[in-house]
């Protein structure tokens, strides 16, 4: 099978879903999200049907373990993003669903290409590919003066970022004299000042993408006000696509253990503590959710620390386990907010007596992302610690795990909201089919790989190998 | 793109040149420093765009220089890379501004202070 494969099929989709919008008719286009979703799923399947293929020598475009692991859970947080964002009748969703999704599959079509690329210009351009719809679907309700104006924040400090990360990517080419990371992988050997220079101007771009702490300043303006199926699928997919890119860049091409590990230790402690004594004080459930966002970053980030294939693959676990409990907690904060017209944690009180399998959902989703034992994130935050632990990074795993006691505060002040307070409102909060399908999707996740994480822990150490 | 070392075009030999890459890189970083200093200073979404602009100009005479003292010409291609990709970019943030200025009749960025932390 040729390596294109996915990206082939994504493009013939883009062409369909582009026609499709031309031929549609009328205010209410929601159809085209069905397509679109149908077409995802045939390529969610497409991709677990495909085996890596092992990599011509000099190859720009690969399609080993780690891409495909990578393009197959962009393609099912895609589908779980268009799942849910079908429903809204009004407004201009239905009537530019044309547009909404093809922008959607650009951005989705920049991440395939950004798992596979071995090249620093291919990498460049998927990465841009993947950041320059997001910026547009973000300010999609153009009439909405703080969705646009959110976009526009969104937007500066996105391509302020790429313009840093083009300056070091300039660099890189400047001091390997290529654009092949494995040309940069050799050059990287002989410690030449401009391409570390380089390398660090580029992770600033990377930490702008992921929201590490200094660089997280329009995650919680931009999660706010943006549309919420848009904003679950964007605290998921694009942070996985720029861990990707920086395995990439940063074990393949300049080999582990380098000079960048120490910065990305400190990167990881201050992202955790930021994100969750700034999560704390918060009131209304988006703002919370992207504060909490941040603090799985800087988890993650631990990961990356440790710079081992363990490290790495640990990684890939708390990006999936993460996918499914916050674009669950995301998704039950859409079906309270169409119910209740508000994403106050107010709107929470009492859930579990009128809604107990909803409010049920969002338990799970909090204590997977809290980490507690036996759904999801318990496993991603234990072996992230574990392989910390065994680089040697003792103080980063012990300054996790006391932040871990301070995030189930404000994971557990939810929880108190729908399972103790009396609730405002009576009567059952009514979901539509799909959504209820999505949130069914990100519970199966949660609960699974909390009861059985070891497939997926092995097919991850096994991806992450390769790298070292 | 890369990989295929033989068969790439070398440019002629730049020994006689007066100025050194130094110098190009040094105008980059100038270029590049104004355009930071736009962006942080700026109140206008117009004039931080142009910053952004000016950044990603830097990197276009970077890959100029690098590619023209390196002797191949991968450098150059990625900087037609940049520049598609910097007119794509330019024109999300004009329309993200018009889209703004109907709907709040203003381009000045009063409450865009995130940029100054």
């Amino acid at each position: 099978m040729s390596p294109f494969t996915l990206e082939a099929g994504l493009g013939v989709l883009l062409l369909v879903v582009f026609v499709a919008g031309l031929a549609a008719r009328g205010s209410d286009r929601r159809w085209i999200g069905w397509l679109v979703l149908a077409g995802v799923a045939g390529l969610e399947a497409l991709a677990f049907a495909l085996s890596p293929v092992e990599p011509a020598p000099g190859a720009i475009f690969v399609q080993d373990g780690l891409a495909l692991f990578a393009k197959r859970l962009f393609l099912a947080a895609t589908l779980v993003g268009v799942l849910c964002g079908l429903a809204p009748a009004a407004g201009p969703f239905a009537r530019r669903a044309a547009e909404y999704h093809l922008l959607l599959l650009s951005s989705l079509l920049g991440m395939l290409v950004l798992a596979s690329a071995r090249d620093v210009i291919l990498l460049f351009v998927a990465f841009e590919l993947m950041s320059i719809p997001l910026y547009v679907l973000a300010g999609f309700a153009k009439r909405d003066g703080t969705a646009v104006e959110a976009a526009l924040k969104f937007f500066l400090v996105g391509s302020v970022s790429s313009a840093v990360m083009a300056y070091g990517l300039s660099f890189v080419y400047g001091a390997a004299r290529t654009t092949a990371l494995a040309g940069v992988a050799r050059a990287a050997s002989s410690g030449d000042p401009l391409l570390i220079l380089g390398l660090l101007a580029a992770l600033t771009g990377f930490g702008f993408k992921i929201a590490a702490f200094p660089f997280h300043m329009w995650v919680p303006d931009t999660y706010e006000a943006a549309s919420t199926p848009f904003v679950a699928w964007l605290s998921v997919a694009p942070k996985a696509a720029g861990f990707v890119a920086i395995f990439r860049v940063y074990f393949e091409g300049t080999g582990a253990g380098a000079f960048w590990g120490p910065i990305v230790a400190a990167l990881a402690a201050v992202t955790i503590v930021a994100g969750n004594l700034m999560a704390l004080p918060q009131e209304n459930a988006k703002r919370l959710l992207a504060y909490s966002g941040i603090a799985h970053i800087g988890y993650m980030l631990v990961g990356v620390a440790a710079a081992s294939a363990s490290g790495t693959a640990m990684v890939l676990f708390y990006l999936v386990a993460y996918v499914f409990g916050n674009m669950g907690a995301f998704l039950v904060v859409e079906a309270v907010a169409r119910a209740e017209g508000s994403e106050h944690l107010g709107a929470f009180r009492g859930l579990a007596q009128r809604s107990p399998l909803l409010a049920l959902a969002m338990l799970l989703f909090l204590l997977s992302l809290g980490g507690i034992p036996f759904v999801a994130g318990f496993w991603a935050k234990l072996y992230v610690f574990w392989a910390a632990a065994s680089a040697g990074l003792y103080w980063l795993v012990l300054l996790g795990a006391i932040l871990t006691v301070v995030a189930l505060f404000y994971y557990l002040v939810v929880a108190r909201r729908m399972y103790i307070d009396a609730p405002v409102h009576s009567g059952r909060i009514r979901l539509d089919p799909a959504l209820t399908i999505a949130v069914l999707l990100c519970v199966l996740g949660v609960v699974a790989l909390g009861l059985w994480p070891k497939p997926l822990v092995m097919a991850a150490l096994r991806v992450a190998a390769p790298l070292y | 793109m890369g990989g295929v070392g033989e068969e790439r075009r070398s440019l002629p030999p730049t020994s006689n040149d007066p100025v050194g890459l130094n110098a190009y890189l040094i105008l980059a970083a100038l270029v590049f420093s104004v355009g930071l200093a736009g962006v942080l200073t700026r109140r206008n979404a117009i004039g931080i765009l142009l910053g952004i602009e000016l950044m990603l100009n830097a990197v276009n005479i970077n890959l100029a220089a690098f590619s023209r003292f390196g002797g191949d010409l991968t450098g150059v291609v990625f900087a037609l890379f940049t520049i598609a990709i910097t007119v794509a970019e330019m024109g999300v943030g004009l329309a993200l501004v018009i889209a703004i200025f109907r709907a709040r009749r203003t381009v000045e960025a009063d409450r865009l202070d995130l940029l100054k932390g």
